[in-house]
């Protein structure tokens, strides 16, 4: 048996590729049900986001499964520059579980630590696990794969800094206004410039709660359109001044080689001072807004190089917590191997006891064969006699197998169990997990 | 010694306090330091109503007693807060100043005054309790005052370090400094109004060079001071702040004049 996990991510496609390969939620469910059709998976979990889509698999040891999911991406992604399989990564066995692991902590994503991952890991698992079959395609190693990727991922965020600090220039804008002003709630934005950043930051604010936004662009048709967007209102960018003066938070993102947002503006604006903070966020190179004026009081400027600054140094705060993250995601996985070679460990103990008792019972009827003499009562006696050695022999190994597992012996000691009693080639034999083996050339994207 | 306890346990409170903003962390619980800040304060009032069931009085009157009292008070305004979204925060600059006037309590002596007979009765307790809120409603808007001024610098330097994280918003500390400035202010008033009526039926006049009464009044003044520049237009809010702080340092500077000029055990404070 082995685990496996197959997809692309963005460490092995760029994202023209990735979003041509991205599953929305029904088609999700879709592919699943035809991995279980027509390939025949037992157990199936497809994570699908804007910079991953893969497969975890179990068992996996049949080609035709993986051949089956390459055929599904490749419907999926349509004519491509190049193979598929170019784009490809694939893990088995112990790399699935620590791939997995990473993944849901926020450590294989794109900006470090992202929280957003952990969600969609759960969603689908949960998408697995309500899927219509039977036996369910979360069934008994992925669902516990995935509740402990889950576990993981909560424990390393709550225990480390690996996902504090904003690390997009819209989380900052939206954490320097949360500082100034606490709640978002009613407070008013206005947008000079209808660019594709500026957009995403009133998004982001809109969320916290910030209302009555005002879009004002040279192109009064483009800022009615934004505006239409994110419920707004649209004006001229002769009206600037006007605008400015009910505004909480100032976004500047215009395309304009000179300062937009002056001090003349500013004053008129406000003629008699601000009465309230004012967060000018100038994303605009040439810069929009001037510099000057982040020396009025009342008045916090920050341009495009403080935002970058800012996101690196919180970039910066999150790596320097990888080393204690790889330290809980290891301890989970050692957890997984036991757990996992304690499920292996139940087949080989009911096949050591059924061996026994079939020693015994031939043993017992060769001898009470040529003792006819013997009463009933005596028979029973034999018969107990038998089966009491049988279970005095067998209680200190399977005890001790037991142990060792619990105690981290993991598949080593199973196989060795297997060899004292002559099991190797029964079909409880596992290779898959605790040997992690990179696939013929293809990319392992892993931080491994 | 059963006072030196709750001193103690600001003291361990604080430095948990000191160590969450050390973390710098986003996401920080506050909940064992505050746990340990609302049991500093349980104790201390175990500590007060000891000294009142052994010696039968409040221990409002004799210097060591009363700023014990006023430091329980200041305690009990930082519970207060601690159950709103970070605003128990402001504890990192309001316990010391509890610590100083229990620690300063305990250096004079938390004992019965010979003069408590002279200070009876319903009138007597709640100007001194009043008085307490009002000095107390200071020490809380001095507390978010100074926060708010290290919050508007970081902000301004666009440094997003441990400060940034660990101080509430600016616009959360405004309103717990309006809310301690005007609570001070109207509790002040009345103690002073208390006091005027307590004195006049109990010596026959009011007696206005008793530096106690002229350091109530000043402080009355200075509350005046923080409300007038909280008034009136432009930034306000930061305004206030400065004004708090100030106010506070000239509350607190005036009290180390008198207690070092015309100190002696017949001052309250």
């Amino acid at each position: 048996m082995t685990l496996a996990v197959v997809g692309i991510s963005h460490h092995t496609a760029p994202v023209e590729v990735r979003e041509r390969m991205a599953f929305a939620p029904s088609e999700a469910s879709q592919a699943l049900m035809t991995l279980r059709h027509e390939a025949g998976v037992e157990e199936a979990v497809l994570l699908s986001t804007c910079n991953r889509t893969e497969v975890y698999l179990f068992p996996a040891e049949r080609i035709e499964v993986v051949q089956a999911w390459e055929g599904l991406l490749e419907a999926k992604a349509g004519r491509l520059e190049r193979r598929i399989r170019d784009y490809l990564f694939e893990q088995r066995g112990d790399g699935v579980v620590r791939h997995l692991f990473q993944v849901s902590a926020g450590l294989d994503s794109l900006v470090t630590g992202e929280a957003e991952i952990q969600g969609q890991v759960r969603e689908a698992y949960e998408r697995a696990v309500g899927m219509p079959v039977d036996p369910p395609l979360a069934g008994p190693v992925l669902n516990r794969l995935f509740q402990m990727a889950l576990s993981v991922g909560g424990q390393v965020r709550s225990e480390t800094a690996i996902g504090q600090g904003a690390a997009s220039v819209a989380s900052v804008a939206v954490k320097l206004a949360r500082k100034i002003f606490g709640s978002l709630k009613g407070k008013r934005v206005i947008i000079v410039g209808a660019g594709q950043t500026g957009e995403l930051i009133v998004q982001a604010l809109h969320r916290e709660g910030a209302q009555g936004v005002t879009v004002v662009n040279r192109t009064y048709e483009r800022a009615a359109l934004l505006a239409r967007q994110v419920h707004g209102q649209a004006l001229e960018m002769e009206r600037l001044a006007e605008g400015l003066a009910g505004a909480d938070i100032v976004l500047s993102s215009t395309a304009a080689p000179h300062p937009v947002l002056t001090r003349e503006i500013f004053r008129r604006s406000f003629p008699s001072g601000l009465r309230r903070p004012l967060l000018v966020i100038d994303i605009a190179i040439p810069r929009d807004v001037d510099p000057a004026l982040g020396d009025e009081t009342g008045v916090f400027l920050y341009n495009v190089d403080d935002l970058r600054k800012i996101v690196d140094e919180q970039v910066r705060l999150r790596e320097g917590a990888i080393p204690q993250a790889d330290r809980i995601i290891r301890a989970q996985h050692e957890e997984f191997r036991t757990w996992y070679a304690s499920q292996q460990v139940v087949p080989v103990i009911r096949a050591m006891r059924d061996r026994a008792e079939e020693f015994r019972h031939l043993e017992l009827d060769r001898m009470l064969r040529g003792m006819d003499h013997l009463s009933d009562r005596d028979r029973e006696r034999m018969e107990e006699f038998s089966r009491r050695l049988m279970n005095k022999l067998l209680h200190d190994p399977t005890s001790r197998l037991r142990k060792g597992i619990r105690q981290g012996g993991g598949p080593k000691l199973v196989e060795a169990a297997r060899f004292l009693y002559g099991m190797e080639g029964s079909e409880t034999s596992d290779p898959g997990v605790g040997d992690t083996r990179p696939s013929d050339g293809r990319t392992n994207d892993t931080a491994d | 010694m059963i006072h030196l306890v709750p001193l103690l346990i600001y003291a361990v409170a604080l430095l948990l306090w000191i160590r969450l903003l050390l973390k710098g962390a986003e996401v920080q619980d506050p909940a064992v330091p505050a746990g340990i800040t609302g049991l500093g304060v349980v104790l201390h009032a175990v500590a007060l109503g000891s000294f009142w069931t052994q010696f039968g009085e409040l221990p409002l009157v004799g210097p060591g007693a009363a700023l014990s009292s006023l430091a329980f008070v200041g305690g009990l305004a930082l519970v207060a807060t601690l159950p709103l979204r970070d605003v128990g925060r402001v504890a990192i600059a309001l316990l010391p100043v509890i610590m100083v006037m229990q620690g300063v309590a305990l250096i004079l002596g938390v004992r019965p005054s010979d003069q408590a007979l002279d200070f009876q009765g319903a009138g007597f307790v709640l100007h001194v309790s009043f008085a307490f809120l009002g000095y107390q409603g200071l020490a809380l808007a001095f507390a978010a005052g100074l926060l708010y001024l290290i919050q508007h610098h970081e902000l301004k330097e666009k440094r997003l370090g441990r400060f940034f994280h660990f101080i509430p918003p600016l616009a959360t500390l405004d309103t717990l400094g309006r809310v301690g400035v005007w609570g001070g202010f109207g509790a002040l008033t009345v103690a002073l109004l208390l006091g005027w009526a307590w004195t006049v039926e109990h010596r026959g006049s009011l007696e206005v060079y008793d530096p106690k009464v002229m350091w109530a009044v000043l402080s009355w003044f200075v509350f005046l001071g923080i409300l007038a520049a909280r008034g009136g237009g432009g930034r306000n809010d930061y305004r206030g702040a400065v004004a708090a702080v100030v106010g506070f340092g000239i509350v607190i500077g005036t009290y180390l004049i008198i207690r070092i000029t015309l100190g002696g055990t017949g001052l309250f404070l």
